[in-house]
């Protein structure tokens, strides 16, 4: 169980970029994912995240959507220009009805509003996980 | 929602002399103080909730909390400024001083907070870190949350030495003296040092607070038999102790005669400047001005044996330990190696057995001299070869180091010292940080993976994050509780705040019904005990005294040992109550949420008494609804509404005002018959009242201790109490009722509002006074609390006085529950006076149950 396999041995987890500017976020849900057995590297500014992003694309992306610079929404335009397979999430404290439907339109898996339970957070990448082996298995 | 005649029109502030305001329009502001005061008090309720560990939340959630508290507070009081003619200018200045400080606090300027010269230890916690600094506030919170013991004794408060600094101008010489050095010329940085350390020493200290400082150690050093002992001087910085423990960096002062109290403050103070603790700093970016010091002053403990201990062994982790190293004597020369100690390796649960020992040959020891300091002397040739703990030593140390870590979610580093009389004192805490190379952690942890047999898994709600291992302990009765077993998981049907009294030795808790909002899930926090709350039925799983692992992080219960999720706990990078918003939110919270107005006949009842949020609101819901009823008993107030009696069969001496435009029409004028009654939640509270059978007419028999405890409360009320008894007064419309009872001696408030819109539905329900003593009282609040509980009421009992409250629900079952407060009504009337023993709490609830079997919903029926 100390490893990265999945039970049934087909790959690896996926893994996670998390982008939030508010350092605690970013703090409490890598220990969080990483024991749920994902890889996690994150990030607190946008243009960081890009360029790691850039170099190694990751197969999950969690990002808040107000920050300095390079907002979430613009980070996930780029994140599916980049690779269009990567599933997102958006979490943000800022929850409009406008702002989720954008983010839907422009490809976002879920929308979670700030404050959230780790486990909720958990259960939205378990369920984005399990619908990209579908994918991947049709294709 | 408004269910209320359009009336705004009559709202005329501000003018004097006014005409009278209709009822009408004074009721719209009651109910509007009801509406705020619950909103503000689920505001606070959430942000209690976010200490639990399980949401993620960030300081624009603290901002913005805060914001909205205190925009529904504020309006509180302005709707009670329109309510009431008093002037509120005490509760606007309350309201304000308190505002004040969480701006403060939310400013992040982290600054050295007003202190007195000196202030007791007694009174520490870990809020007070930054006045006494972390080493004192964490011995402050051992002691009073933890209930172990600590030395006694004083601070002198970071303010303090500040203040004793900047009086000397010592800050700019400090500055100017360390300019420029990096710590690669070691003999500039020992220069620089011995400069600073001079002139701290050579600068004379505040007088009035030398004065102080010399009075508080005399009266600490003082025997009973008029000798003084000696005192020890210990630094207390603001990181010491945290994230980084400074260990053995900052000086102690020993066995100092109370005379000389106020040099060896300097001596402490100067301490921090000394070049390790100077580089120390330096290496981990601490900026000069972070380094606020306050020194901690206690009596010198005749030691007999004493060391450092680790809750969680670093050199084995395949193999989890505590792991103890104690000499003869005092402590100092254990921690910083001086002399030879004893080593013994012990099991990490009850009763921790002796795993392996190593028995040093401890040639000296070190003890205090007898004028003044301490000193390493040869050890007596009998003790040289002895083992210095024995057993039951060990036992009592492995379990204080184990509360201590399960408390603070880290292994601990202790230093402690057993006295002449046997006691274990507590000396110092700090989180012990392991090395990664040494320790190597797991990337995951997948329960599905592990061999454990899981109980049950993702059921309930966590209260408190965690995880516990320990033997389950079923708690059926409060008897139960009388021998709750150390370090034990409770297990129980429902949550109660009783559980606090064994929180301080429980390692975890599990219930099958309660809510993670609830009382006892915020005393769980307070005690950081790993809990699920609401987890259904699971008692009948597991067996009384079995080993069980509870993972409050992802709601599972396994049946033994699952040593890797505790290792994977206690290793974990970041511990979330160690964060700064964590912190931060945990002391707005302390400006905010408790209460210390409980008790609305005493004078300190009053805007003054207002320390927090809470405090106002409470405040002002106890005077609005004190209003309401003075204006319904005066024609005055009634202007405008006409009252009409209520004839039912049943003597609840009601008048009823009805708000709605076209009230129901009735037979008569001044009368109103139960089929009249056209309020929804009236007409089923009637129903509840008078078809559950339950009203009894005979008044039921008073023993004489009850008789004679309602005599003295009769005469001890204020006067006006009495007079009010036998007028009753509910304020209706069709989806409305405001009903204030007072039957006998108690008094029973419900709010109702239940319409088509379910989110709108919300029902209060209070409870309070009585005619026999706190006992039987409490014990009915109780017997009423259970019951409550059960109809899916939030809870909340404070001695003697009941609040529930539930919303949301669909009008239907809304309208049952209002029926069943009917018949809860008729039941309690006279309910205390029967509660002879605390067995009929249980017998009571279940005699109700029994009687509104046929007034039940389905599914509560069913349980």
């Amino acid at each position: 169980m100390l490893d990265n396999e999945r039970p049934g041995g087909e790959g690896k987890k996926p893994r996670i970029l998390v982008l939030d500017d508010e350092p605690i976020v970013v703090k409490r849900l890598k220990p969080a994912f990483e024991k749920a057995g994902y890889e996690t590297e994150t990030f607190t500014d946008s243009a960081s995240a890009l360029a790691r992003f850039t170099q190694r694309p990751f197969d999950i992306v969690i990002t808040d959507l107000k920050m300095e610079g390079m907002d979430g929404m613009a980070f996930l335009e780029k994140v599916k220009e980049l690779s269009p397979d990567t599933g997102c999430v958006i979490i943000t404290g800022f929850a409009t009805l406008d702002t989720a439907k954008e983010s839907f339109h422009k490809g976002a898996f879920d929308f979670v509003a700030k404050p959230f339970k780790l486990a909720d957070i958990l259960d939205v990448t378990k369920r984005l996980e399990e619908k990209m082996a579908g994918r991947h298995e049709e294709a | 929602m408004s269910a209320l005649p359009n009336i705004s029109n009559f709202l005329r502030m501000g003018r004097r002399k006014a005409p009278a305001t209709p009822f009408a329009a004074r009721f719209k502001t009651f109910k509007s103080i009801l509406e705020r005061n619950n909103l503000a008090l689920t505001i606070m309720a959430d942000m209690s909730d976010k200490l639990g560990g399980e949401y993620v939340f960030d300081r624009r959630y603290i901002e913005e909390a805060c914001e909205r508290l205190g925009d529904q507070v504020f309006k509180l009081i302005s709707d009670l400024s329109i309510l009431t003619p008093a002037d509120q200018a005490e509760l606007f200045a309350a309201f304000e001083r308190i505002r004040q400080a969480i701006d403060d606090e939310l400013s992040g300027k982290r600054d050295i907070p007003d202190a007195p010269w000196t202030m007791p230890l007694s009174g520490l916690t870990l809020d007070h870190g930054d006045a006494a600094g972390k080493k004192m506030a964490v011995l402050g919170e051992i002691r009073s949350v933890l209930g172990l013991n600590a030395p006694e004794g004083f601070v002198i408060p970071t303010a303090v030495c500040e203040r004793f600094l900047e009086q000397n101008g010592l800050h700019e010489f400090i500055r100017s003296r360390f300019e420029g050095l990096d710590g690669s010329e070691a003999k500039a940085l020992n220069e620089a040092c011995r400069e600073v350390r001079e002139r701290v020493l050579d600068a004379p200290f505040p007088k009035e607070g030398a004065k102080e400082i010399l009075r508080a150690a005399e009266a600490l050093a003082k025997r009973p038999d008029g000798s003084h002992r000696g005192l020890a001087l210990r630094s207390s910085a603001w990181e010491e102790d945290g994230e980084s423990t400074f260990a053995g960096q900052y000086a102690s002062v020993l066995n100092v005669p109370f005379a000389e109290t106020v040099n060896a403050v300097k001596e402490v103070i100067a301490g921090a400047y000394a070049p390790e603790a100077w580089r120390y700093r330096r290496d981990r970016g601490f900026l000069e001005r972070e380094t606020a010091m306050a020194v901690g002053c206690q009596p010198m403990i005749d030691s007999v044996v004493s060391g450092a201990m680790y809750s969680y062994a670093p050199f084995a982790p395949e193999e989890e330990a505590v792991y103890v190293n104690a000499a003869w004597g005092l402590c100092a020369p254990v921690v910083d190696g001086r002399s030879e100690a004893d080593a013994f390796i012990l099991e990490r649960r009850p009763p921790y057995a002796l795993r392996s020992r190593e028995i040093a040959i401890k040639t000296r020891m070190m003890t205090a001299s007898p004028e003044k300091g301490v000193a390493l002397v040869p050890a007596p040739e009998s003790k040289r070869n002895a083992a210095c703990l024995n057993q039951d030593q060990l036992s009592r140390l492995a379990e204080a180091a184990l509360r201590i870590e399960r408390y603070f979610k880290r292994p601990q580093d202790i230093e402690w010292t057993f006295d002449r009389k046997d006691r274990l004192i507590i000396l110092q805490s700090r989180p012990l940080i392991f090395r990664e190379e040494r320790f190597s952690r797991p990337r995951a942890f997948d329960p599905a993976a592990s061999d454990a047999e899981i109980i049950f898994s993702g059921k309930g709600s966590t209260a408190q994050r965690g995880v516990a291992i320990g033997r389950a302990h079923l708690v059926s009765r409060p008897e139960d509780l009388d021998d709750f077993p150390d370090g034990a998981i409770l297990a129980a049907r429902h949550t109660s705040p009783q559980f606090a009294r064994i929180m301080g030795r429980a390692h975890g808790i599990l219930t099958e019904a309660g809510s993670p909002a609830g009382h006892m899930a915020a005393l769980a926090r307070e005690y950081r005990l790993p809990s699920i709350v609401g987890c259904g039925p699971i008692l009948h799983l597991i067996k009384e005294g079995e080993v069980i692992t509870v993972d409050a992080t992802q709601n599972t219960v396994y049946r033994g040992v699952v040593k890797e999720l505790r290792r994977y706990e206690l290793t974990e990078e970041a511990v979330y109550e160690d964060s700064y918003e964590y912190r931060l939110l945990r002391r707005l919270l302390g400006k905010i949420a408790p209460l210390g107005l409980a008790d609305p006949n005493s004078p300190d009842f009053a805007p003054s008494f207002c320390r927090t949020y809470h405090d106002i609101t409470r405040y002002i819901h106890e005077r609005a609804v004190r209003e309401l009823i003075r204006l319904s008993e005066t024609r005055h107030g009634l202007l405008g509404a006409a009252a009409k009696r209520l004839e039912c069969g049943v003597p609840l001496d009601l008048s009823v005002i009805d708000l709605d435009d076209e009230p129901c029409p009735s037979a008569k004028p001044n009368v109103m018959t139960k089929a009249e009654a056209c309020s929804e939640p009236l007409a089923a509270f009637l129903e509840g009242v008078i078809s559950s059978g339950m009203w009894e007419a005979q008044p039921v028999a008073v023993d004489m201790g009850s008789f004679m405890a309602s005599v003295t409360r009769t005469f001890g009320t204020a006067p006006s109490g009495t007079e009010k008894i036998g007028r009753n007064l509910a304020v209706v419309s069709r989806q409305y009722m405001n009903l204030n009872l007072r039957l006998g001696y108690h008094f029973t408030l419900i709010d109702a509002y239940i319409g088509d819109n379910i989110n709108d539905n919300a029902l209060y329900f209070r409870f309070m006074g009585g005619v026999t003593g706190i006992m039987r009282r409490s014990r009915r609040a109780r017997c009423i609390a259970k019951i409550l509980d059960r109809l899916d009421f939030r809870v909340d009992v404070r001695g003697d006085m009941v609040l529930g409250r539930v919303k949301k629900f669909h009008k239907d079952r809304m309208l049952a529950k209002i029926r069943l407060l009917g018949a809860l009504t008729a039941f309690t009337r006279q309910l205390d006076v029967k509660l002879r023993r605390e067995a009929e709490v249980d017998e009571a609830a279940k005699d109700f149950f029994d009687k509104a079997a046929n007034m039940m919903e389905e599914r509560d029926a069913g349980q």
